[in-house]
């Protein structure tokens, strides 16, 4: 036996293999490239089902040929591509799992490979061919515009079965003018003429507005306009019928600066809506209570709906000492006891809501009769009053700014400060100054200021143009702060 | 397969699928010999052996304690092979590693020069702390790891065949060491990194070195037996597609190449040389052999790209100062790699 007899079938057996993952990715190939072009044509085959009107009869026959000659397109595309054996076993090699055994040995049987070790792999290549499961080589590929194909097709029957779209026939309408144009601007004689032509063009205005009706469709007009009356136009006003009247005039005119005087005092409606507390603190607490009675709520709830009111909580509206009390009677595990203290806190801060709302002028109705000051029917009126406030801007004082205190005009920065915690029966800390802050020092604790810190930071976030990043680092630093 | 049963082609296929037999059958002597000292690291064996068969060197780079030196005194005792250690030191000389020429007296009485051999010549060299000593010692060894000699005095010395030199580094005490030159770097065929060993591990490390009597090995393979190997692995057939995606592996780490992916662009400075491409190819040989393979596949070269290409790729500022981690930027290379490699090919045949 030759030596090209003695390797003839190993080759032909690789080839065979190669010849059948070759028509296996034809077929494939086909299937894809016809689906694809099938989405195509049924998308083109469209246009003439749309025209149908023009085209009348010869409509389905125009789309089934666009859509017949987009699949036999797709599918002279595909079987005009050759699969190189090389591919096609790698293909195979790949499937199988076979470490590109039957590529290789393709390519050895290519080249004449001699060497012992090209010999066994062809002898492996030959062995593990027939064990292939050749229908598994190539899996099926969808094209990506497949997914529209029931989409289009969907179309296209009802472009079919649907009376075909009317189309506008015959041209635009005749824009000619049907008077005669006006006679062209005299050119400029003088400075005389300069004047003259704003009234020329005040003339020919009602001419223009009579001669529209006939061009374009009517409006309802009323019948003074229609008849192109100018004066008919200003008939319902008062202005018109009045002559010229220079001291009724002024008057009307002190009137309005009277107005825009008491502009200031009108009521901020907006930040009344969005900034108020009580509506925070009722919005918050139809989120806490989520539908629950207040019997219902357990004391975690209650500790946390008291928290927040006390971060909503308004400095000066007497809430502080209730909101105390709650957190004492929480802790002491008096539900009932911590709910009333929280009433009693919702009330004073309701009171001192509507005095705001009266010193904006907004009280009305069932508020009106009850003045800042006045006693409440719970009795609790005498210590609605604002209170001696702590910070700066809190006072009762006429400066909005509060007094300076000590502190200020002196040394700004302290040197340092130092603090030690002592036992207690909360946390609290004795800051101690150096410098002129020695001489007053803190005597708040931390828990109990805190709230009336982060409040104000509230207030100044809602009020001052603080950029949209710092507003979350300045949040977090507060909120590091209350972790302490 | 009746047909081609009786056919020289199977007798030849025989005779190879015994050496092929053969070559797995000491690889995996040799593996279990050495995993009866060293815990864990088993890929490290395989890539040290790799490097064994292929006719490479190996870096070594590890935190002190690892076992690197242990590694390759063990493979050392494996082989029936001689072993040299240098322990690299600043003070260290060229000559001492390779010898030198000294006076020496004949029966008359009369002087000649006499090379007196250094360390280097031994089979396998392990070279301790590599990066210890100064530029012109560690230069010493870059003629014999690659021309496998050595010259002196005008006179080349061959080194011994299979010649193997095992370098180890440690990479945190960097301070007084000289980092090997790129050129140096280019002749290790792999460097590998030892990684530290797992719960188990460290168990099995303490079970086993604090016994009265700590395990031996046995030798299993010669030198005339490991140059036979040696040499079946160059024979192992490789096809054009699988040359190519090494090629193109290369390629894909020069920032120049215009299919480099977008990391080797901003972040590559010099990429690997053809150095590299052997590297991956004669380890996957050695890989596709112990597989029982007689060809070279595409997964065998892509195994080999860490330990081949890592100490070849040279960042730039930007890679160096981001801290751009070699083994990301070899993975994102093989892709790119095979990207190129289906480029304008249809679905079907990618």
């Amino acid at each position: 036996m030759s030596e090209g007899a003695r390797t003839s079938d190993p080759e032909k057996i690789l080839r065979d293999a190669a010849q059948r993952v070759s028509v296996q990715v034809r077929v494939r190939r086909s299937e894809y490239y016809a689906l694809r072009a099938l989405t195509w044509g049924v998308s083109l085959a469209a246009l003439p089902l749309l025209l149908k009107g023009l085209l009348g009869v010869r409509a389905p026959s125009l789309a089934i040929a666009v859509i017949g000659l987009a699949l036999l397109g797709g599918l002279l595309y595909s079987l005009s591509r050759s699969v190189p054996p090389s591919d096609a076993l790698r293909l195979a090699d790949r499937a199988a799992a076979l470490h590109d055994r039957l590529s290789t040995a393709l390519e050895c049987v290519e080249r004449r490979d001699d060497s012992p070790l090209a010999k066994a792999l062809i002898a492996d290549a030959v062995e593990r061919a027939p064990r292939v499961q050749w229908s598994r080589v190539v899996p099926r590929r969808w094209p990506r515009e497949a997914r529209l194909l029931p989409v289009s097709a969907i179309a296209l029957v009802a472009l079919l079965l649907l009376p075909p779209i009317p189309i506008p026939r015959g041209g635009l309408p005749a824009w000619e003018r049907s008077t005669p144009e006006a006679p062209e601007e005299p050119k400029q004689t003088g400075p005389a003429t300069a004047l003259d032509r704003p009234l020329e063009q005040k003339r020919q205005i009602p001419e223009r507005v009579d001669r529209q009706p006939q061009e374009l469709p009517r409006r309802p007009t009323r019948p003074e306009t229609a008849r192109g009356d100018l004066a008919a136009i200003f008939k319902d006003t008062t202005i018109s019928q009045k002559r010229p009247d220079f001291s009724s005039f002024l008057k009307q005119g002190d009137e309005r600066l009277r107005v825009l005087e008491r502009v200031e005092n009108l009521p901020d409606l907006k930040s009344d809506f969005t900034q108020s507390p009580q509506k925070m603190m009722f919005r918050k607490m139809q989120q806490l209570l989520g539908g629950l009675r207040p019997d219902q709520l357990s004391p975690e709830r209650l500790r946390q709906l008291l928290d927040e009111m006390e971060r909503l909580g308004r400095k000066g509206d007497g809430s502080d000492g209730d909101l105390r009390e709650g957190e004492e009677a929480l802790n002491e595990g008096q539900l009932s006891r911590a709910l009333s203290a929280m009433e009693r806190a919702l009330n004073r801060m309701r009171a001192q809501e509507e005095r705001e709302r009266a010193k904006k002028g907004l009280s009305g109705g069932r508020d009106k009769g009850r003045e800042p000051g006045d006693p409440g029917k719970d009795g609790e009126g005498d210590d609605l009053g604002e209170g001696e406030g702590s910070l700066p801007g809190k006072g009762h004082s006429a400066d909005v700014r509060g007094s300076p205190t000590r502190r200020l005009p002196g040394e700004k920065l302290d040197m340092a400060l130092s603090g030690e915690q002592r036992q207690g029966r909360r946390e609290a800390y004795d800051t101690n100054l150096r410098g002129r802050g020695a001489q007053n020092p803190s005597r708040l604790p931390y828990a109990t200021v805190f709230s009336q810190y982060r409040k104000l930071m509230e207030e100044a976030l809602a009020k001052e143009p603080i950029p949209f990043e710092y507003r979350t680092q300045i949040r977090d630093y507060f909120q590091s702060l209350e972790e302490r | 397969m009746g047909e081609t049963e009786d056919s020289p082609l199977t007798e030849g296929t025989m005779v190879e699928e015994a050496r092929v037999e053969r070559f797995v059958r000491a690889f995996q002597a040799l593996r279990r010999e050495i995993q009866k000292v060293i815990v864990g690291h088993g890929e490290v064996i395989d890539q040290v052996l790799a490097c064994l068969f292929s006719g490479g060197h190996v870096l070594l780079e590890g935190a002190p304690g690892l076992g690197k030196t242990l590694l390759v005194k063990t493979l050392a005792e494996c082989l029936d092979l001689t072993f040299s250690r240098i322990q690299f030191t600043p003070d260290l000389m060229p000559a001492d590693i390779v010898g030198t020429n000294i006076i020496m007296l004949d029966q008359a009485e009369r002087r000649y020069f006499q090379f007196q051999r250094g360390p280097i010549f031994a089979h396998i060299i392990l070279a301790d702390e590599v990066n210890r000593a100064t530029p012109k010692t560690q230069s010493a060894l870059l003629e014999g790891m690659q021309e496998r000699g050595v010259t002196v005095a005008g006179t080349l010395h061959p080194l011994p065949s299979p010649f193997l030199v095992l370098a180890t580094q440690n990479p945190i005490e960097m301070e007084g060491t000289y980092p090997l030159p790129e050129a140096q770097l280019d002749r290790f065929l792999f460097k590998l990194h030892i990684r530290y060993p797992a719960l188990d591990e460290l168990n099995e490390i303490i079970d086993r070195t604090t016994r009265p009597h700590e395990p031996g090995v046995q030798q299993v393979l010669n030198a005339t037996e490991a140059d036979s190997l040696k040499e079946l692995v160059r024979e192992v057939p490789m096809a054009t597609h699988v040359r190519e995606l090494a090629s193109l592996i290369i390629l894909a780490t020069h920032p120049q190449w215009e299919r480099a992916p977008e990391v080797t662009r901003k972040y590559v400075r010099y990429g690997s040389s053809p150095r590299g491409a052997q590297a991956l190819v004669l380890g996957g040989k050695v890989r596709a052999l112990v597989s029982g393979r007689f060809n070279v596949s595409s997964e065998d070269i892509k195994a080999m790209v860490l330990p081949a290409l890592r100490h070849r790729v040279i960042f730039n500022f930007e890679g160096e100062a981001e801290g751009i981690n070699v083994d990301f930027l070899l993975q994102e290379v093989v892709t790119a790699a095979e990207e190129a490699i289906r480029h304008g090919k249809e679905v079907f045949l990618r």
